[in-house]
């Protein structure tokens, strides 16, 4: 395999010698990625602010999906050498299975195709062709939205799509696009670059896509202080480093690490413990675990017809399945420290009476911690995943008020009549999205993500007030 | 065997210092005594040895005995014997959202602790057997009597220590040169970290001014060394201490994302206190374990080194001071080494396999001076097996960030610097 050439450029820009350096961080595959000086980063910026101005702004917003469906379908056909390229690239960068790679490409690139965008659009404007000039509004005003001129979107972490869903949302709303990928999430921009510069260059132009290790060198800091709007994916630490240099003119919009729960009501755990089991498994290993949507704590009602200890037999059982048909992907050391810690743990409180450990042993990370009388608290993820019983739903409720700031996705089942008053309880806790444990992993494009519509929180609104009376 | 006879036999093997290997065998047997007693005598430790699968006696090779995760010192009181029966608690540092995360060593037996910290400690820092005042950048053991470290030097300092002006004896004001930090009470040079207060920069300032003619010895933690160069750079404090002079430094491997380099902050530590790179040693230890490593540096200097006379560039600590003698640099080739009653194995972080030599792993001690709680303990940190000992790499970060999902270690980080 040759290195990942990890940026994508407008071809108008052009590289000089010694923009482009290796790196080899084994066991991610080699890369090769740009450096480039203060003023070569201004000018790259520069040209695409232009190309914004003098294209992108006067293309309608039809022509857009197009392109991205284009790509999307090109992703999706078996045998184009888009998606194989794609597909060769995407696990060992990211460091996860072959098996999985190839299923979140499948659900992620579904999500870029034109029906899919179209609902994006329709359900966060009534009327979507208020991206292209002045509609009717209400009170005989006429609206028009339109996003920043260039958004510089940093990326994080390896969980492969989220910065093209970031791009894609910018291009929907006329933004320019500087894109830093995070490590592991490299492949997906690049190829999604590439594929809209063969569909629709002239869209292309307006699309720049760079990774490069670290945020420190100046680079990032410069590409905050010179963009319109900063999109963030990111833990509390580098939001702050980015809130700090954050000019006071700049708009910004923060997605921040979170910490996604699950709650099995007693009426999920009948003669459908053993599904609910799988679906609940299945949530928690897609993306292994790394997803802000993914479940860290799996609280479970007493009194059903299967007690919470025998469902955690059952979820360990589920983990231990899909090693086989959604194998996990590589463990880091400090990873795999932490794991064994925690595995440690909990064989300690289970030969002491208090609760009990499965795990996959030496050949699989997954491990489920039953723990009674346990607390919400984050996992050290890669599929590892604390079930809690309580005798009441209530009594998780009121664990995951101290996390308030870091809840947003909510898996529910087996709630009976209680889904409202559950429902109305989470919200004011803070939690943007409650679905079933099925659908955990994968919100629609149109879901209000961490609360904010995607797409309006892109854009600004231009008024134009009737005339006085 | 009952804990009194360990407790004597392990005595008797610390007094005979460092210096000798402990034969595999011999080191097997009593291995294997520590481990039967503290299955029988410590409830916590039998029930994970049950839930391993293993039984005490029929354990053979001390690799076998199961290692306990360094965390569950904040899980469960981990002593052999009666739960009340203990002379001291050391506590780890750290606590977040009021929530118990500081693990807790009970410790049954001070004197298993102080035999053998001070013969591994002589050997390292003290090679020539020459007392010296020992200046401390910690709070005293009084003053934080729940810390490991600060009860370790205060032991160190009345064994070894001196006064300022080299006086052995000391116990008036002089033995704490602290400005009221430290406690007096024969420490030898004295403590000057106030757990509340920080750094007792006048008293450090004053101690060091007044140091010599002969060598002192300054230890710490990486974290009170960067405070101090912090302050000395910005001020413009530098000294040079006599000849012979040494640092001890440690726990500065909490996380590779401390933002000094090891040999950044070795250059600055050479820049302001005047000594050769080869007089710094990094000592790594823990709470949860009562014995330490340390670089054998010096220790192989005031074995072998003495005569030799191979002292180039000590006298320019800028330029290439940044090597000490014997090619003891402060970067690559240093390696640990703990003292004959302690073992160390390598493990593969996802299997818990041992790794072959010079492979990354996670460190694993068997520390038979443990033997009031549990001598085999899995630690978070990485390193590599070298001839002679192990090279640290680091304290592992956990689950560093690779998605959007919150991580357990980087939400604790977090928590800690925006606090």
């Amino acid at each position: 395999m040759n290195p990942l050439r990890a940026w994508r450029f407008p071809p108008e820009f052009p590289l000089a010698d010694g923009d482009i350096v290796s790196l080899h961080d084994p066991p991610a595959p080699p890369l090769e990625h740009p450096v480039l000086a203060e003023d070569r980063l201004r000018d790259l910026m520069a040209m695409l602010r232009t190309a914004r101005d003098e294209l992108l702004v006067d293309l309608p917003v039809e022509r857009v999906v197009r392109a991205v469906d284009r790509v999307a379908c090109r992703l999706l056909d078996p045998g184009d050498e888009l998606r194989k390229r794609a597909l060769e690239e995407l696990g060992p960068h990211a460091g996860l299975s072959d098996p999985m790679a190839e299923t979140i490409l499948d659900r992620m690139a579904f999500d870029w195709t034109r029906e899919r965008l179209l609902g994006l659009l329709t359900s966060e404007f009534p009327d979507p062709q208020v991206l292209d000039g002045f509609r009717p509004g209400t009170r005989g005003c006429m609206v028009r939205a339109l996003g920043f001129p260039l958004t510089f979107h940093l990326g994080s972490g390896t969980v492969p799509g989220v910065s093209v869903t970031s791009l894609v949302r910018a291009l929907l709303v006329k933004s320019a696009v500087l894109l830093k990928p995070g490590r592991g999430d490299v492949t997906l921009p690049v190829v999604f670059a590439s594929g809209l510069h063969e569909e629709d260059p002239d869209l292309a132009r307006s699309v720049a896509v760079a990774y490069w290790p670290g945020r420190e060198g100046g680079q990032v800091e410069s590409a905050v202080r010179k963009a319109d709007l900063v999109v963030v994916y990111g833990g509390d630490d580098t939001v702050r480093w980015v809130r700090e240099r954050l000019p006071p003119a700049t708009s910004l919009r923060v997605y921040r690490h979170r910490l996604g729960v699950g709650l099995v009501g007693r009426g999920g755990l009948g003669g459908d413990a053993p599904s609910t089991a799988r679906e609940a498994a299945r949530a928690v290993a897609l993306f292994d675990q790394r997803g802000c949507v993914s479940p860290h704590v799996l609280f479970v009602e007493e009194g059903g017809a299967t007690d919470p200890g025998g469902w955690a037999g059952l979820l360990a059982g589920a983990l231990q399945e899909l090693e086989e048909t959604l194998p996990s992907g590589h463990l880091t050391e400090d990873e795999g420290a932490l794991l064994q810690q925690l595995r440690g743990l909990g064989e300690l409180e289970e030969g002491t009476g208090r609760g009990a450990v499965y795990h996959g042993g030496p050949r699989a990370p997954w491990t489920v911690l039953f723990t009674p009388g346990g607390r919400l608290e984050p996992s050290c993820l890669n599929r590892t995943v604390r079930v809690i019983p309580v005798g009441d739903l209530a009594e998780a409720l009121a664990d995951m008020e101290a996390w308030r700031p870091y809840l947003q996705t909510v898996g529910v089942v087996g709630l009976g009549g209680r889904k409202e008053e559950v429902a109305e309880a989470l919200t004011r806790l803070g939690v943007s999205r409650i679905t079933s444990l099925k659908a955990l992993p994968w919100p629609p494009p149109w879901w209000h993500h961490d609360g904010e519509g995607p797409l309006r929180a892109l854009v600004r609104w231009t008024d134009v007030e009737p005339a006085g009376p | 065997m009952s804990f009194l006879r360990l407790r004597e036999e392990l005595l008797a093997l610390f007094s005979l210092g460092v210096a000798e290997p402990f034969p595999e065998p011999a080191f097997n047997e009593l291995a294997l005594q520590v481990l039967r007693f503290q299955a029988e005598a410590n409830p916590a430790y039998r029930g994970f040895m049950a839930r391993r699968g293993v039984e005490a006696d029929a354990v053979s090779r001390w690799e076998d005995i199961p290692f306990l995760p360094a965390r569950a010192f904040k899980s469960v009181a981990l002593v052999s014997g009666d739960p009340g029966d203990f002379e001291r608690v050391f506590r780890t540092s750290g606590t977040t959202r009021g929530r118990q995360m500081r693990g807790e060593h009970f410790v049954r037996d001070l004197a298993l602790y102080r035999e053998s910290l001070l013969p591994n400690f002589q050997a390292h820092l003290l090679p020539e057997g020459v007392p010296m005042p020992i200046l401390c950048l910690l709070p005293s053991p009084d003053a934080l009597p729940d810390s490991s470290l600060s009860f370790m030097m205060g032991e160190v300092a009345r064994a070894f220590g001196t006064g300022l002006d080299g006086a052995v004896d000391m116990d008036g004001p002089m033995a704490c040169g602290g400005g009221g930090v430290g406690s007096a009470g024969g420490y030898g040079g004295g403590f000057f970290v106030h757990p509340e207060h920080g750094l007792d920069i006048r008293g450090f300032r004053e101690a060091l001014a007044k140091a010599g003619p002969g060598p002192v010895l300054l230890a710490g933690t990486a974290f009170a060394f960067v405070q101090w160069l912090e302050l000395a750079e910005e001020e413009g404090w530098r000294v040079s201490l006599p000849e012979g002079s040494r640092v001890m430094e440690t726990g500065g491997y909490k996380g590779r994302t401390r933002a000094l380099s090891r040999e950044d902050f070795y250059r600055r530590l050479i820049g302001a206190f005047g000594i050769p790179g080869g007089h710094i040693v990094n000592e790594y230890g823990m709470t949860e374990l009562l014995s330490q490593f340390y670089e054998p540096v010096l220790a192989r200097e005031g074995r072998d080194g003495e005569s030799s006379g191979e002292g180039e560039g000590e006298s320019d600590p800028g330029a290439q001071g940044i090597r000490g003698r014997n090619g003891a640099g402060v970067g690559t080739g240093r390696f640990h080494r703990g003292p004959p009653w302690v073992r160390t194995r390598v493990l593969d972080p996802r299997t818990l396999e041992e790794v072959p030599e010079g492979e990354l792993g996670l460190l694993a001690h068997l520390d038979l001076a443990n033997l009031g709680s549990v001598a085999g303990i899995l630690t978070e940190d990485l390193g590599r097996r070298v001839p002679g000992g192990f090279q640290l790499v680091g304290r592992s970060r956990g689950a560093e960030p690779r998605g959007c999902s919150l991580a357990l270690e980087a939400f604790l980080a977090a928590l800690e610097e925006g606090s």
